[in-house]
């Protein structure tokens, strides 16, 4: 094997160690975060009827949902099966977890997906025409509209639009991601996405396009700007050709550590418009002590976010060489520093 | 010495002289950019709050149960909500409460930030990777799960309860600044002199590194309140937070599912306006505290 495959793995491993491990830690604190709870978690599984069970029959209980025994022996078992598919039951809803989740799963990615793209797409077009005419009367306004919208609470945001269009108007839908029996009905379905989606890409957009506008503000100062503008090409230009194009590995390295806000996002939102997601679900299971629920529900959403940041740094790595250069020098050095210790030690 | 103004080389400088301080650095208090409205808006809202007695016309806390959803006008100022409680006094004295959870939650996750950032700017590289790692994997869980699943855990429904779970769940992005910045100055001579006197950790720390990267954290301070304040707004609104017996801003919003369908905009809008008021004047001065760049011209 040469020393470029062998750079190559080094990196690969480590990008899954650290993944794996983080996945790890997060399932932990979530574990005993929620065994510490001193709500009953048989309640939301057998209902009013706990409080009629004897003694015997709740530790049978106990031991049928896997409570018995000491926290940390919980956790290996719940690993170990974990390892092998089994998420365990929700007790909620009496079901295998994953058949839950999945049924939700598509949903959430629906809202937050296109409310991610939306934003970032939208917050760079107007950076570049707030930084296009800076200082202008209508930089000036964007920049105070902006700072405005930036201060609202999504949950608020969602009020004020379902109080407009639903309630007062009614034009749009509430709640729910499509009408009763109209699972598959794309219209319906966006339909019941406009104001969720309104309220998750308004309430994200300026805090993103301020920080680009500023990092464009920073780039138009350079003096290739200058060079460039003195060569006699057009402003416009300019800025797509090399201004935008220079900023591209900030942006989507916000992208990728913005992952969670905007999930986080999401997941209010869906609850606000009772949108049938993996964010109620979130809420629900913590409200209910659905513990196996909510392990997974945590788990996901670390895996979401670590992959978001992944593919954020293998995309920048592209666009900017440099980046990859700096990143696959630290390992050859690693690895020539580790050769030359195995030199000295034979 | 640095007060006295500057004099002019020509001054002439004679017996009974005396520096006369100019036009231009009287003003030095209240310098460009300061947003003296949302201070003032800022103000009144904190003076409003905190002697709410005065201003309050009924208990806010009293349910009218004959004046249950009146529309504002007449003797409720701003209306009664669904319980038929006076909004504009619960206004001032729910602002009361949900303007001090923002400052103690940031107090409590300043602290928590400023000595775990110092501890890992200080330590070597092994504990500083593990530090910083572990916040790390805290900062990539939605920050609104974790405070929901500690609430679920500590079950603390009330005002200090809440203001600490949103205090220990909200210390890792002002940590990892306190970091970078005790990185740039631990080996500045008067800290290690401080250490051979025989300072400690917590000496040298308050003494010698917070005085001076207290600047540049100051403007993620003033954010934390910001985000505080709106976590217990968004907690409270989704009843995982405080109930609707004690009054702050957001518990005053979770009657708003009430309020949609009978169409009671006032029960929605006017906590709410007065929410996002404060955080804008918050927001305002964060940003000036933060600092203007870009003075110069574009090439562009």
């Amino acid at each position: 094997m040469n020393l470029r495959n062998k750079v190559m793995l080094a990196a690969v491993l480590r990008k899954t160690a650290i993944i794996l491990i983080s996945i790890l830690i997060l399932s932990f604190i979530t574990f005993f975060m929620s065994r510490m709870a001193p709500g009953d978690p048989l309640a939301s599984y057998y209902g009013d009827r706990v409080e009629r069970m004897s003694p015997v029959e709740r530790e049978h209980a106990y031991e049928r949902l896997g409570l018995d025994g000491p926290i940390p022996e919980q956790y290996v078992k719940w690993l170990g099966a974990a390892f092998s598919g089994d998420f365990g039951i929700s007790f909620k809803y009496k079901q295998d977890v994953l058949s839950v989740i999945s049924g939700r799963l598509l949903n959430t990615f629906l809202l937050g997906g296109i409310g991610f793209f939306l934003t970032f797409g939208l917050a760079l077009l107007l950076a570049v025409f707030c930084a296009y005419r800076e200082n202008s009367i209508f930089d000036r306004i964007i920049c105070r509209v902006g700072t405005v919208t930036s201060c609202i609470p999504e949950f608020w945001l969602s009020l004020v639009l379902i109080l407009l269009f639903s309630v007062m108007w009614r034009l749009l839908p509430s709640s729910g991601a499509y009408a009763i029996g109209k699972s598959n009905d794309p219209g319906s379905r966006i339909l019941h996405l406009i104001l969720p989606l309104t309220v998750v890409v308004l309430s994200h957009l300026w805090y993103y396009a301020y920080m680009l506008r500023n990092r464009l503000l920073e780039e138009i100062r350079q003096e290739y700007v200058l060079l460039a503008r003195a060569k006699g090409i057009s402003k416009r230009k300019v800025m797509w050709k090399h201004c935008v194009r220079n900023i591209l590995p900030t942006l989507i390295s916000i992208m990728a550590i913005s992952v969670n806000h905007i999930l986080e996002g999401t997941y209010i939102v869906e609850m606000v418009f009772s949108y049938p997601g993996i964010g109620t679900l979130s809420f629900e299971s913590a409200k209910y002590h659905d513990y196996n629920m909510l392990m997974v529900l945590t788990v996901v959403t670390g895996i979401v976010v670590i992959i978001g940041n992944i593919i954020g740094q293998t995309v920048s790595e592209r666009i900017d060489r440099r980046m990859k250069a700096k990143d696959h020098m630290k390992d050859l050095m690693e690895i020539v520093s580790h050769r030359e210790m195995m030199d000295d030690a034979g | 010495m640095q007060d006295r103004p500057v004099i002019d080389d020509f001054e002439i400088v004679g017996e009974n002289y005396r520096p006369t301080v100019r036009a231009s650095e009287k003003k030095k208090l209240i310098s460009k950019g300061f947003p003296l409205f949302s201070a003032i808006v800022l103000l009144l809202i904190l003076f409003g709050c905190l002697f709410c007695e005065l201003i309050m016309p009924y208990d806010p806390a009293r349910m009218l149960l004959d004046e249950v959803n009146r529309a504002p006008g007449g003797g409720h100022f701003f209306g009664t909500d669904t319980l038929g409680r006076d909004i504009w006094s619960m206004i001032w004295y729910g602002g009361r409460k949900s303007l001090f959870i923002g400052i103690l939650s940031t107090v409590i996750s300043s602290f928590i930030a400023i000595v775990y950032g110092t501890i890992s700017g200080l330590s070597g590289d092994t504990l500083d990777n593990i530090l910083m790692r572990f916040t790390e994997i805290l900062l990539s869980i939605p920050s609104i799960l974790l405070i929901v699943f500690m609430q679920a855990a500590l079950g603390q429904r009330n005002v200090l309860g809440i203001s600490v779970i949103i205090g220990i769940t909200g210390w890792m992005g002002i940590a990892k600044m306190v970091r970078s910045e005790v990185r740039k100055i631990r080996s500045e001579d008067y800290v290690l002199i401080s250490k051979m006197m025989g300072g400690g950790f917590m000496h040298v720390l308050f003494k010698h590194l917070v005085p001076n990267f207290m600047s540049s954290i100051m403007f993620m301070i003033v954010m934390s309140i910001r985000s505080a304040i709106i976590s217990e707004s968004t907690l409270s609104f989704l009843g995982i937070g405080l109930p609707v017996e004690i009054i702050t801003w957001g518990s005053m919003l979770s009657l708003s599912e009430k309020a949609l369908l009978t169409g009671s905009w006032w029960i929605i809008l006017i906590p709410g306006v007065f929410l996002v008021v404060t955080l804008l004047c918050i927001t305002d001065l964060g940003n000036y505290l933060r600092g203007s760049y870009n003075s110069s011209e574009g090439n562009l």
